[in-house]
Formats: C-alpha cells, sequence, structure tokens
C-alpha cells in the first residue's frame, strides 16, 4: 500500500484557475476582496462541456487575473488569500438520487477527468447513448485519492463504478487494472458484489470485454491488461477492451463507451459519499527533490508549495515537469496550480536535462520495433517534416497515441513526438470546421461511427 | 529559479548514433587482431591505410561542401575498417585506400550521406575493385571450415572478416544483445542460407564461413540499406539467404555473399514500401475470408451468439 501523505501546511496563496478541463471558462461567481468558504463554487460553467469551478481553502479572494497554467498557458485564475479560520461550507451528501440528478450532482462537484473532459460529459454525451462504463486504473497512479486500506480503495472504486453507470445510464462497468499491479490485483480478488465473488480476469489474446461479461455471468467485471501509457490511449484503449474501433474525429463515447479515470471515479464517490467537491487531488512527486512521495493537497496549490511539502528541490533544478517525464509539460516557473488535470510533479536536476542535436534518420527501425500502435513513425517523420499531412494520414497517424516511446530511443536525436503532433494538429485543424464547410445540399458527411457495429 | 523548458519527452535512452557506430568498431577488434596472428603485419598496415583514406575523404567531400564534419560518429572509420577486412591482406596498399575513397565518396556521399545512400558503401566498394582489379582481388585461398577449431581460427581464410565465424558471431550476438544492431535480418538471413544450401546438398563446412557470418551479421544488418517495417525485415533476410545461395551454390559463398547482399540492397525499398503495417485492428486477408463466408450463412443471427466471443 502506497503511503499518501496529506499536505497540513496551508499555502500563502492559492490559485484556482477558471478553466482545469478542455472546454470553456468558467464565469467566476465572486470578485475582488469577497470571503469564500472552503467548497464553495467560486465558477460556474455555462455551456455544458465545462465543470465548476471551487474554493479549495476558506480565504479573501485578492484578485482575479491571467495567471501561469500547468498546461503551459495563461489562464484566468482568482487568487484566494487563506484567512486562519476554517469554515466550510455545508457538505450534504446525496445519496439514492436518480441518474439525471446524478449528472448534475457530477456537474457541480466540478469532476473532470484528468484528460481534461468533464466527466459529467464523458458519461452523458449529447446524443450519444453510453453502454459500458470503464475505469482505467492501469497508469502508474493508481491510488487517485486517500484511502486506509486497499481494500476499501477497491470496494470505493466498486461503488463508484456503479454510481458512474447510473449516471450514464449504462449496463455493464469494467474496472481495467495493470497485469503487473500485483497490489491492486489482490485488493479486486474476492471482493464480494452483490453477493457474487469476483475474480480479476487477464485479458487473453483476441478476446475482449463482451466474452468476458458472459463468462462471468455478472455486469460488473475487473480485468487487467498490459501497460499502455500515452497522451491518446484512449482510442486504442477502447479497441483493446471493447474491440470497437473510434473513427477520425470521434472519441470513445461515439461507440458507446465512456472511459473515467481512479482520481474522478474517487471524486465521485466522495461528493455522492460526503458531498464533498472536487478540492483535492493526489499528486506524485519525484525526481529530485529531497523526499519524493504522493502526497493529497488542495486544488490550486503552487507548485511550489507541493515541492517544499516534499522536502524541497535537491541540488541543482533543471526542469519541473507536469504530469510525467514522458508525456509532460515543462513548465517555466514554480508558481502554478496544481489542478484537476495534475497527476504528477517530476523535478530533473541540471545535468538531468536534455541537449542533443539532431542527425539524418538512419533507418535503424528501433521506433518502429517500440511502437505501440504498429506505426512506422521513421517515415511519418520525415512526411511532416515536408508537410506532407496526407501521406501521414494514410500511414495511419492518427492511430498515435503520443507515448513518446520513439523519442526515447532514437539514436539520432530526431524529435519524433514533436513532428508528429504537429501533424496531427495541422490535420485535425484541416477538419475542424468541415461541417461547416459541407451545405446541407451537399453529401453528408459524418464520422462514420455506427456505435462500433 | 531558471527551469528549463523543452517538448516531451524529457528522458530519452543513452543512445546515439556514435555510440553504435564506435560499438561497431570495437566488436570487429577481436577478429582484426586475429588477423595479425593470421597475415602478419601486413594486416595492420591495411587497416590504417584503409581507415585513413576514409577519414580523409570524408572530411574532404564535407569541407568542400560547406557540411558539418561528422568523423568523429565513427562512420567513415567503420566504413574504412569493413573494406579493409573483406579485401585480400596481400594487397598493395592503394587497393584500399582507392577502395575506401570510393565508398566514401561515392557510395555514401554522392547519395547523400547516412541514411540516404542506396548500396551498402562497403559492398560498392568491394564491387568496384573486383570489377577494376580481378586478378588482385581474388584471395589466396578460399576457405572450408572443416574441422571445428576452424569455427575459432579459419586457416583457409582469404580476407580479414573471415578468421573468425566465431569471434564475428560473438561480437554480432553481444551487439544483438544490447539492441545496437536488430535480430530479425540476421536470423531470417541465416536460417534461410543454411536451409536452402543444405536442400542444394552444398556441404555446411563451404557455407559457415567467417565471411558468411561477417555479411550475415555486420553487412545485412546496416540500417540504411534494409527496410525499415518488421515484416519486411524478416522478407529482407530470406531475400539475402536465397540470393547469396543462389551466388554460393554456382561460385563460392565468399563472392556469393557480397554479391547476394548487393542485389539484396537493391530491393530493399522495395519490400519496405510493401510491407507497410495496417492500422491496428484491420483485419488480415484470412479473417476477411472467414467473415465473407460466415456472413453467407443464411442463419447466422443464431451462430452469432458464437461468433461473438
Amino acid at each position: 500500500m502506497t503511503n499518501v501523505y496529506v499536505m497540513e501546511k496551508i499555502p500563502e496563496k492559492i490559485i484556482i484557475p477558471l478553466k482545469q478541463h478542455d472546454g470553456c471558462l468558467c464565469t467566476p461567481l465572486v470578485s475582488k476582496g469577497d470571503m469564500v468558504a472552503m467548497g464553495q463554487k467560486i465558477g460556474e460553467c455555462e455551456c455544458y462541456d465545462s465543470a465548476s469551478v471551487h474554493s479549495s481553502v476558506c480565504g479573501e479572494v485578492i484578485s482575479i487575473e491571467e495567471t501561469a497554467n500547468p498546461n503551459g498557458s495563461k489562464v484566468n485564475s482568482i487568487i484566494i488569500q487563506p484567512a486562519e479560520a476554517v469554515e466550510c461550507v455545508d457538505l450534504t451528501p446525496v445519496k439514492d438520487v436518480s441518474a439525471s440528478k446524478l449528472v448534475d450532482v457530477i456537474k457541480d462537484a466540478g469532476i473532470v477527468e484528468h484528460y481534461g473532459t468533464p466527466t459529467h460529459k464523458v458519461l452523458r454525451p449529447e446524443g450519444k447513448q453510453i453502454d459500458t462504463v470503464l475505469i482505467n486504473a492501469t497508469s502508474s497512479e493508481w491510488i487517485g485519492g486517500h484511502y486506509d486500506t486497499s481494500a476499501q480503495y477497491a470496494s470505493q472504486m466498486i461503488d463508484a463504478l456503479k454510481l458512474l453507470m447510473k449516471a450514464a445510464g449504462a449496463s455493464k462497468g469494467a474496472v481495467v487494472l495493470r497485469n503487473d499491479d500485483l497490489e491492486s490485483i489482490n485488493a479486486f480478488d474476492h471482493l464480494r458484489v452483490d453477493g457474487k465473488l469476483l475474480t480479476v480476469a487477464p485479458l487473453m489474446g483476441k478476446r475482449k470485454l463482451s466474452y468476458y461479461f458472459k463468462n462471468m455471468g455478472s455486469d460488473i467485471i475487473v480485468v487487467s491488461q498490459e501497460r499502455i501509457y500515452g497522451q491518446k490511449i484512449l482510442d486504442l484503449l477502447t479497441y483493446n477492451l471493447t474491440g470497437r474501433r473510434v473513427s477520425f474525429c470521434c472519441d470513445p463515447t461515439d461507440v458507446g463507451v465512456a472511459i473515467c479515470g481512479v482520481k474522478s471515479a474517487k471524486a465521485l464517490y466522495d461528493a455522492v459519499h460526503e458531498g464533498r467537491p472536487y478540492i483535492e487531488t493526489v499528486v506524485s512527486v519525484s525526481g529530485k527533490v529531497n523526499s519524493p512521495k504522493k502526497i493529497l493537497v488542495k486544488i490550486g496549490t503552487p507548485f511550489k508549495d507541493v515541492i517544499d511539502a516534499c522536502g524541497g528541490y535537491m541540488g541543482d533544478t533543471g526542469k519541473l515537469i507536469a504530469n510525467g517525464a514522458v508525456t509532460g509539460v515543462a513548465q517555466y516557473t514554480d508558481d502554478v496550480p496544481v489542478t484537476k488535470m495534475t497527476t504528477s510533479i517530476t523535478v530533473l536536476s541540471a545535468d538531468e536535462v536534455i541537449r542533443d542535436v539532431s542527425i539524418d534518420c538512419t533507418h535503424c527501425a528501433r521506433c518502429v520495433d517500440v511502437c505501440p500502435v504498429n506505426l512506422i513513425p521513421s517515415r511519418i517523420t520525415a512526411f511532416a517534416d515536408q508537410g506532407r499531412f496526407d501521406e501521414c494520414r494514410q500511414m495511419n497517424i492518427l492511430n498515435c497515441v503520443e507515448c513518446g516511446r520513439c523519442s526515447a530511443v532514437c539514436p539520432s536525436k530526431i524529435h519524433l513526438l514533436q513532428l508528429i503532433r504537429y501533424a496531427k494538429n495541422s490535420i485535425e485543424n484541416a477538419y475542424e470546421d468541415l461541417s461547416s464547410k459541407e451545405s446541407p445540399a451537399n453529401l453528408k458527411l459524418g464520422c462514420g461511427c455506427s456505435g462500433g457495429k | 529559479m531558471t527551469f528549463t523548458i523543452s517538448a516531451p519527452p524529457h528522458k530519452k535512452e543513452n543512445i546515439t548514433f556514435k555510440k553504435i557506430m564506435w560499438a561497431k568498431v570495437l566488436a570487429l577488434m577481436p577478429a582484426v587482431l586475429l588477423s595479425v596472428y593470421l597475415f602478419g603485419l601486413p594486416a595492420i598496415g591495411l587497416v590504417a591505410a584503409s581507415i585513413f583514406a576514409a577519414i580523409a575523404t570524408e572530411a574532404a567531400i564535407q569541407k568542400a561542401f560547406g557540411q558539418k564534419i561528422t568523423i568523429a560518429d565513427g562512420h567513415a572509420v567503420l566504413i574504412g575498417l569493413m573494406v579493409a577486412m573483406i579485401i585480400p591482406p596481400e594487397v598493395p596498399l592503394w587497393i584500399p585506400m582507392i577502395g575506401t575513397v570510393f565508398a566514401v565518396g561515392i557510395g555514401k556521399h554522392a547519395f547523400g550521406g547516412i541514411g540516404s545512400y542506396v548500396f551498402n558503401p562497403v559492398l560498392a566498394a568491394w564491387l568496384f575493385l573486383s570489377l577494376a582489379w580481378g586478378s588482385i582481388m581474388a584471395p589466396a585461398s578460399y576457405p572450408q571450415t572443416s574441422a571445428l577449431f576452424e569455427l575459432v581460427l579459419e586457416n583457409g581464410a582469404g580476407v580479414m572478416a573471415g578468421v573468425s565465424p566465431f569471434f564475428i558471431l560473438l561480437a554480432g550476438a553481444v551487439l544483438i544483445f544490447r539492441r545496437y544492431i536488430e535480430w530479425r535480418i540476421p536470423v531470417a538471413f541465416f536460417v534461410t542460407t543454411v536451409l536452402l544450401a543444405f536442400l542444394l546438398g552444398d556441404s555446411l563446412s563451404y557455407v559457415v564461413l567467417g565471411v558468411v557470418v561477417f555479411g550475415v551479421l555486420f553487412i545485412a544488418t546496416d540500417t540504411s540499406t534494409s527496410p525499415t517495417t518488421k515484416n519486411g525485415r524478416v522478407i529482407y533476410g530470406i531475400v539475402c539467404g536465397v540470393l547469396v545461395v543462389v551466388y554460393g551454390h554456382f561460385a563460392n559463398y565468399v563472392d556469393g555473399t557480397f554479391y547476394g547482399l548487393f542485389l539484396a540492397n537493391c530491393v530493399a525499398s522495395l519490400i519496405d514500401n510493401n510491407t507497410l503495417p495496417a492500422s491496428y485492428g484491420t483485419e488480415t486477408f484470412l479473417q476477411c475470408k472467414y467473415r465473407s463466408i460466415v456472413s453467407k450463412i443464411p442463419f447466422k443471427d443464431r451462430l452469432e451468439v458464437f461468433l461473438d466471443d
């Protein structure tokens, strides 16, 4: 059981970005000089694709201004100076509510998936029907919250899965673990769900979830699979688990699959059972800090204070990275806040910073050997470099999960991941306003998704 | 506090092109030392002259065209060393020098430098020298590994690459283990060669030679002249094997290796273009056939219960 520490010290200021998800900005409900209580809603969402924002401390709003965000841009944020007194809004558990009410609970609690989509949008996408809910626990930060025992983790996850299924109106749900994560597998094994014993089933060969649902005679199952990682793993994960292909410009919700993370599942459990909105999150701090650990922090805590709570920097600091050393974003300042999308902070020392000069590709095919989705990264990169995006697309560049393994193993030090992202962005931008270009009189070009059939 | 910012990934493997090249040079050293023992000091002179000419050519060309001088990456040194290893050690010193000038100048830089050449520069140089000075380039003897000991020290070796199949194999195995060279080509190549030679009735003592092993592990795996796709590399290995046996069966396996590999280089990009992998989840040919047959079954609705799994 990994110990999760709780950050006791209240930082000098809390920065709460009004946008902690992919979608539109929230409107602030407070103004400068107002006193706010812990858990008070301070940002309201107007459109469907955004989630509310809550104050994680009790204090005074000292300003509302644009500040640095861990994703690299600047976002309008509410800066709060914590007060001595701890005043909390009334937390009322919301048990036994209807499915549509539950979606409102999720929206009001401001629950957001770690990949950016608000959870209520994943569960109840407009005009789509979800039939399977998956909790993806394959990432390394499996403990997305503060638990006493691993059995508690397992039972809370199952409860959260039931809530998620209820909110989505889905009939089937699964928790997906990692094959080598024995701790979680042991936690879930022999757990009783509705009087039935759970068994963790490893995914074998070409068998998909439908087989396991039938085989176990249950609508809630726990399976384990190989570790996959990357920025855009959702499509691959959907295919691996359900056999449904997600077309271009679509997401798993188009084929009836909702993928949630451990963190949002835990946040939902808390929101329902304790009435607490999503105001704190577990961040794992690693690298060159004096005592690396997993730590429970309030959302909006600056990275600086999180690192101080982990013993401060060790030696010369070179890089500060949010969300993992492989695919994360390097920060230019440590004054950025922890947001709902932050899962880890990595500190690299000055001599770990890579300074490489790219040379020509030697076609050594190391990138081909490590690619998890069978691409030819070297060739795609050559096309991307020349701006030949159609050819990139023909070579299935859109399958790329952006795991960065190709860049990591390249002996010529070519920036494969960057070039692939560049090409992908260009392709996506080209198709962004497709529907407006296509007048209704013309042939209707849909996304081609038909519920996976 | 200042932080460096850059695009991900922020951690990379500590592998460079330079490292791979020097590792290959180092891996060939046991064979060079053994050939000094076998052929005497002229072998050293041959290697030195060859490497010197390779470095000088590379520097001159890059200087003349205003490019960055990349002698330090070891590629020129490797070309020089490998050219010296596949010509008979008793030739006059100007032969390896002309050979490496051709290898680096025409074989490598005329095609656009590392990663762009179509034919392995070493093979191109060997072919050029063999065609131009056939009588000088004919080795004094063609080897046969008749005893097991000859696998370690091949007495009848005509060129330096052939002195020790065992040490070349060991060096290649270490490089494969460190993932400096890849395994699909050598395995497919070697299995095809041995199998075909056996079927054609060639004695394996003429096939398992230092030169063949050298070709399998060091020439065929040259990254620029071999396909990049996974299936393509297996096919390329098989093509190499077939061509080497075709030449070797009708002539000898020393010349056969070089000619066969040179011809295989010609089809490498053809193989590459025709073995591009499909998107994940694409049905293979057999699965398509199976599905098309199943879809014709009239009562498939009932069958689907089983087919769904």
